[in-house]
């Protein structure tokens, strides 16, 4: 017998299926051959475990209340896909609009983008921007003229009259300290306010004149920060 | 006679001298009593800031090469209080903070000695600031009402000076993507920086109009109706922003 004719009847030989005299040649080349003898080894090993007791190793602790665990979270599963599927055929009824309906929407989508487009550049363009004198288009002036939005000239007044409460608060401050102050530091203060005051006077004057000219605009209002600023450092005295 | 006019004489003579001592020694009295002075001295890291709010007088900070802090105040009658802090890598003196509620506090004036990278933030009610060699990140000083702002030898990320009377002279670098910022009402701001600076120019002067660009003068600066000047030098990594309401803005190639 060799290795070939041997390794094909192991498995017949270790259920003992095999006539005495075949059994009997194996018996001998397995003692001959080495490779074989392996061979009929490992099988003989895998046979033993199959032959083991498969409750002892294959079945967790409590395998009922494991069924039950996962039967219930099939189910809720279950029940969870099918008001989900209700709910996108509704969605998908609803969702049907007419021709008109579509048109009227997509306007007012853009129309409201725009707006806010502007409304949002407006609103946060610094003061220190690098443009110059950045007027604004017609579409916005038509648009601040029937109230949608501010234009530049109310966001000005907004903010001087802002500017002008604080400046009063701190006015009020300040007049309640200086009769402490000696005449050296009333001076100059004084002289500093002064100096202030005359440029707010100067570009109040030139934005009369010109209510579009931004760069005044903006140099009043910086203007106006130093003033709130000179009366708040003061009244701290 | 004559030596009645001759006793006269020397009595007067006498009178005159012991006067003059008399004089001499209550001025100087007075003198010492109106002139207090402060001195203290903190270990300091490299990066220290130093954080200063002064009510009156100059303050004048330079950069050495020791790591510590070398504060010394000359103050005038009525003495103000003074109280530094020092707090997580910070000097603050605040005499606005110390002295709130006196009626009277004289002039104080300052000489600070920081490390080089020192950061170092001051401000006044009113007197002249000069920092000098100093090259942190921060360097600002903020004059409330008026005095001159004087930086030299600065090379910090980030200045700013301001003031509403007075003259702003800055002399130092400017790093790429730092932020340079000076305003003033009425004085002239002059600018010395390298001839190789890079940086995004915004210069306002809008009553004068006389903005100066010297040799930073390119193609790359618009003028517009001269108010306002805006461009580019190099790449323009940095920013330089100028305003002055009333007064002049001169750019000096160092």
């Amino acid at each position: 017998m060799n290795c070939e004719q041997c390794q094909e009847l192991i498995s017949v030989y270790l259920d003992n299926e095999l006539e005495s005299q075949v059994s009997s040649d194996i018996q001998t080349h397995l003692a001959v051959c080495e490779s074989c003898a392996k061979v009929c080894e490992d099988f003989a090993m895998i046979l033993d475990f199959c032959n083991l007791d498969e409750t002892d190793y294959s079945l967790p602790p409590n395998s009922k209340a494991l069924w039950c665990r996962i039967n219930n979270l099939i189910e809720t599963e279950i029940a969870a896909e099918t008001p989900q599927e209700n709910r996108e055929e509704k969605v998908k009824r609803n969702w049907q609009f007419s021709f008109s309906q579509v048109f009227a929407s997509i306007l007012g989508i853009a129309l409201a983008s725009s707006l806010l487009t502007i409304v949002g550049i407006k609103n946060f363009s610094a003061p220190g921007d690098v443009s110059v004198n950045a007027s604004p288009s017609v579409f916005e002036r038509v648009l601040g003229k029937i109230g949608i939005i501010e234009t530049p000239q109310q966001t000005r007044e907004n903010r001087i009259k802002e500017q002008q409460a604080a400046i009063d608060y701190w006015n009020k401050r300040v007049e309640a300290k200086r009769r402490n102050w000696n005449n050296y530091l009333r001076e100059a203060f004084d002289r500093n306010l002064n100096e202030i005051d005359q440029v707010v006077f100067e570009y109040n004057r030139i934005l009369q004149e010109n209510p579009q000219d931004d760069l005044s605009g903006e140099m009043l209002d910086s203007a106006l920060n130093e003033k709130m600023e000179l009366l708040r450092e003061f009244a701290e005295l | 006679m004559n030596w009645n006019l001759k006793k006269f004489f020397t009595f007067r003579k006498a009178t005159i001298f012991l006067l003059t001592v008399v004089f001499f020694f209550v001025s100087s009295a007075m003198g010492i009593s109106a002139q207090k002075n402060f001195a203290r001295t903190y270990p300091a890291s490299k990066n220290v800031r130093l954080q200063l709010t002064n009510r009156t007088g100059t303050v004048t900070v330079e950069g050495w090469d020791k790591e510590e802090i070398s504060i010394s105040a000359f103050m005038e009658a009525p003495a103000a209080n003074i109280e530094p802090r020092s707090l997580s890598g910070t000097i603050d003196i605040n005499l606005v903070k110390d002295n709130q509620g006196r009626n009277e506090v004289g002039n104080v004036n300052f000489l600070i000695k920081v490390p080089f990278s020192s950061s170092v933030d001051i401000e006044t009610r009113m007197g002249n600031l000069n920092v000098s060699n100093v090259r942190g990140g921060l360097v600002r000083a903020h004059i409330s009402s008026e005095g001159d702002i004087t930086l030299t030898n600065i090379n910090a990320d980030n200045v700013a000076a301001e003031n509403v009377i007075g003259d702003i002279f800055f002399d130092g670098t400017i790093a790429s993507s730092g932020n340079y910022r000076f305003t003033s009402t009425r004085g002239n701001i002059n600018l010395r920086i390298p001839f190789n600076s890079s940086f995004r120019l915004i210069a306002t002067a809008p009553s004068t109009r006389n903005i100066s660009l010297g040799d930073f003068a390119n193609s790359g600066m618009r003028f517009g109706d001269g108010r306002r000047v805006v461009g580019q030098n190099g790449d323009g990594s940095a920013t330089i922003s100028v305003t002055n309401q009333r007064g002049s803005i001169s750019f000096i190639r160092r």
